[in-house]
């Protein structure tokens, strides 16, 4: 649950956007524009938070005035192993060394849904944080590195899987299912889709952002629309976006089916006015912006 | 022997009602409390709580009642009850200090060998904690339920009487005061007595709690969960009384105090809390169901939207807010105009920041773009479904307590929602 140490919705004075270039921060930046929120965006080709010496850098750029937001993190497509494990680590200690360098006013990291187990049942804030994979782990043991390094008030927000037409990664999502249906008109599920998944868009995701910002959020929340549907019925919606006919192909099942639910009251108690893109309005948003993307310039 | 005097120490709920009832199985009873000025309006017949028929005992029976803040008038008592208030925090923690520092004055007024009987709901332990002598002291589970105490306290299931003797009988002052009530009396050790007012307590919590999940479970699946309760019933196993209609979740303070005991012992002896702490969990999930209906149907949807709700108080027949849905449901709702009412309750601007009172049940609902129901008071059922629909702007009916009549409603032309049926 959050609480909002700014009860009206107030411009911070700078935000510091760590992951400047990946598909959330590229969002946020353009999102801080428009609202004419100052902003400072670092990427790893400004600032690599795994090298030595990166929190001394970051330290010096800080202001004990800033909001920080970390976004960057090497994704499971960059690797599921300990080297990639040990390396997104070292970019929090590089952080957690800024942050008690210079106290910013703010702290946001965007963590992830990865730190909770399979459960039975809607996944709240409440549900405890068992990760099943390093990347998990990763998550939780840098939500817990930025807790002890910092007095600032810290909104650890946990999104479950991000869409839109700018993500780079490759997950077994919308953004997969969509490329797929592109690149070779068919969509393949594994066995039946039935698993039920909630997905969430990233203009979404940076609207949450962006209001944690304004209200100044500490606490723990995840980043759900509390409406999952099958990967089935995902890949219908997408193939539907197609002109051409794309194929839906079942796969014999590997592995037991799960679902993942969400219960989001604790989002609409932050956040009452906030109102989700329905899966159909955004799917074809990222449907139209790739295939303006593939347009010959 | 002659009709004993009985005390009652501490005017809450639960001692006011309690007296009355004494009072009207004939008895004289000394009615004390700390507070002058409570004791001072109760003299004058003023009840500082809503209870159906409570007013009407109180003028037929009020000469047997004697209101006092002195406590050498105790002294006159054969059996004393204390039953102060125990006060719990966010999370059903009891603070027992009222309750000691009132035992403590009824000891030093009452006379050797009347009986002190505590009253007020306690954790196992704490009777043969009291710092006196055992043999005229005794607990007794009360088993008051908010809106039908008078006729919990007239006429109780059965007498549960924790002693430091189980097989020693009853002082004969305190056997003649609970045999003029007609009905069974079980003595047993303070902490089996003590245990079991949180046992009956658990067990109506599971029952609830397996209807709030079955109840949404049928809203999934297409069933209904009113047409299964009766087969329910009808089952021995389970009974006709049992508490089967689904709800917000626990509310009033008394259940939660409970559970957050048991949760609490359980960690202390090592003992498996996790079922009693899925029930609260549940609790929790199903207080927010209005707001996620709300959520999904009007306010993703209407732009500034007005909502009307109908009840403030945790349940009807009561001006207890405590855990309140309702209130809990304002406190989601923030940014949106919000008009409510309450046949006992006073709107209140801390319940939400922008709150409009209206002026009754009906008017209520002048323009709103969806009503809400959250306390199912029988005032609310009298309500024509038609004329809801004619003052609504909107058409959606939130009932999670299946106040109104659905097909009325429905052929009012008014989208109607409730707790267990799939809409």
């Amino acid at each position: 649950m959050l609480t909002h140490h700014w009860p009206k919705a107030t411009a911070p004075d700078r935000v510091v956007v760590l992951g400047a270039r990946g598909f959330v921060g590229r969002t946020l930046l353009t999102a801080l524009a428009s609202a004419e929120i100052p902003s400072i965006g670092l990427s790893s080709a400004d600032l690599d938070l795994a090298a030595p010496g990166a929190g001394e850098k970051l330290a010096g750029i800080l202001r004990p005035t800033d909001t920080l937001v970390m976004l960057s993190a090497l994704t499971p497509d960059k690797g599921r192993g300990a080297g990639t494990f040990m390396a997104n680590l070292r970019m929090s200690e590089a952080v957690s060394d800024a942050l008690q360098k210079v106290a910013p006013a703010h702290v946001v990291y965007m963590s992830s849904n990865a730190v909770y187990p399979v459960v039975c049942g809607p996944i709240s804030e409440a549900t405890p944080a068992e990760p099943l994979d390093l990347y998990g782990a990763m998550h939780l043991s840098r939500e817990l590195m930025l807790k002890a390094a910092t007095q600032a008030p810290l909104a650890v927000l946990r999104p479950i899987m991000i869409y839109g037409a700018g993500d780079t990664h490759n997950s077994y999502g919308p953004n997969r299912l969509r490329r797929a249906a592109h690149k070779d008109g068919k969509i393949t599920l594994f066995g039946g889709g039935e698993e039920m998944r909630d997905h969430i868009s990233v203009d979404d995701v940076v609207g949450l952002l962006l209001m944690t910002l304004l209200h100044r959020s500490a606490g723990t929340l995840n980043l759900a629309t509390g409406r999952s549907i099958s990967y089935l019925d995902l890949a219908y919606k997408i193939a539907d976006q197609f002109s051409d006919p794309i194929d839906v192909v079942l796969t014999p099942r590997q592995s037991p089916i799960n679902h993942q639910h969400y219960d989001i009251i604790n989002l609409r108690r932050a956040f009452p006015a906030f109102v989700f893109e329905t899966i159909d309005d955004g799917l074809a948003k990222a449907h139209r912006e790739m295939l303006a993307e593939a347009l010959p310039t | 022997m002659s009709n004993p005097v009985i005390g009652y120490a501490g005017m809450t709920h639960l001692g006011i009602n309690s007296a009355a009832a004494a009072a009207a199985r004939g008895f004289d009873v000394i009615c004390f409390d700390t507070d002058p000025a409570r004791i001072f309006s109760l003299a004058r017949h003023v009840l500082p709580v809503v209870e159906p028929e409570l007013p009407e005992l109180f003028a037929e029976f009020g000469e047997r009642l004697r209101f006092t803040s002195d406590p050498a008038a105790l002294a006159e008592c054969d059996v004393i009850y204390v039953a102060p208030d125990v006060p719990t925090d966010d999370r059903g923690n009891s603070n027992l200090a009222p309750v000691r520092a009132l035992v403590e004055i009824v000891d030093g007024a009452m006379r050797s060998g009347a009986a002190l009987v505590v009253l007020s709901q306690v954790p196992p332990g704490f009777t043969r904690s009291l710092a006196r002598a055992k043999t005229h002291l005794f607990y007794q589970v009360e088993t008051l339920i908010f809106g039908r105490a008078v006729e919990r306290a007239r006429f109780p299931e059965r007498f549960m009487v924790g002693t430091v003797d189980p097989k020693a009988s009853l002082p004969p002052a305190l056997a003649t005061f609970l045999a003029a009530f007609d009905c069974p009396i079980l003595p047993m050790r303070y902490e089996s007595a003590e245990l079991a007012k949180i046992s009956i307590n658990m067990c109506l919590v599971a029952m609830v709690s397996t209807a709030n999940t079955l109840a949404e479970l049928c809203e999934k699946v297409g069933a209904d969960w009113s047409e299964i309760v009766p087969s329910l019933k009808l089952d021995k196993r389970i009974g006709p009384y049992s508490y089967l209609a689904p709800g917000l979740g626990i509310a009033g303070g008394n259940l939660e105090r409970d559970l957050t005991t048991v949760i609490a012992l359980a960690d202390q002896h090592g003992t498996d809390p996790r079922m009693v702490q899925s029930w609260v969990a549940n609790s929790m999930y199903r207080r927010d169901w209005v707001l996620s209906q709300l959520h999904e149907r009007i306010l993703a949807n209407v732009h500034d939207p007005l909502i009307s709700v109908l009840g403030l108080a945790y349940k009807q027949d009561t001006h207890s807010t405590k855990n309140s849905p309702s209130l809990a449901l304002l406190s989601g709702l923030g940014p949106f105009r919000v008009k409510a009412y309450d046949p006992v309750v006073a709107v209140d601007p801390t319940f939400h920041p922008c709150i409009q009172a209206a002026s009754s049940a009906l008017s209520v609902c002048d323009g709103a773009d969806v009503l809400v129901i959250m306390t199912p008071w029988s005032e609310f059922k009298a309500l024509s479904p038609s004329e809801i629909a004619e003052r609504l702007r909107g058409r959606t009916v939130i009932d999670p307590y299946a106040v109104l009549d659905a097909d009325a409603c429905r052929n009012a032309g008014l989208v109607y929602v409730t707790l267990g049926v799939a809409s």
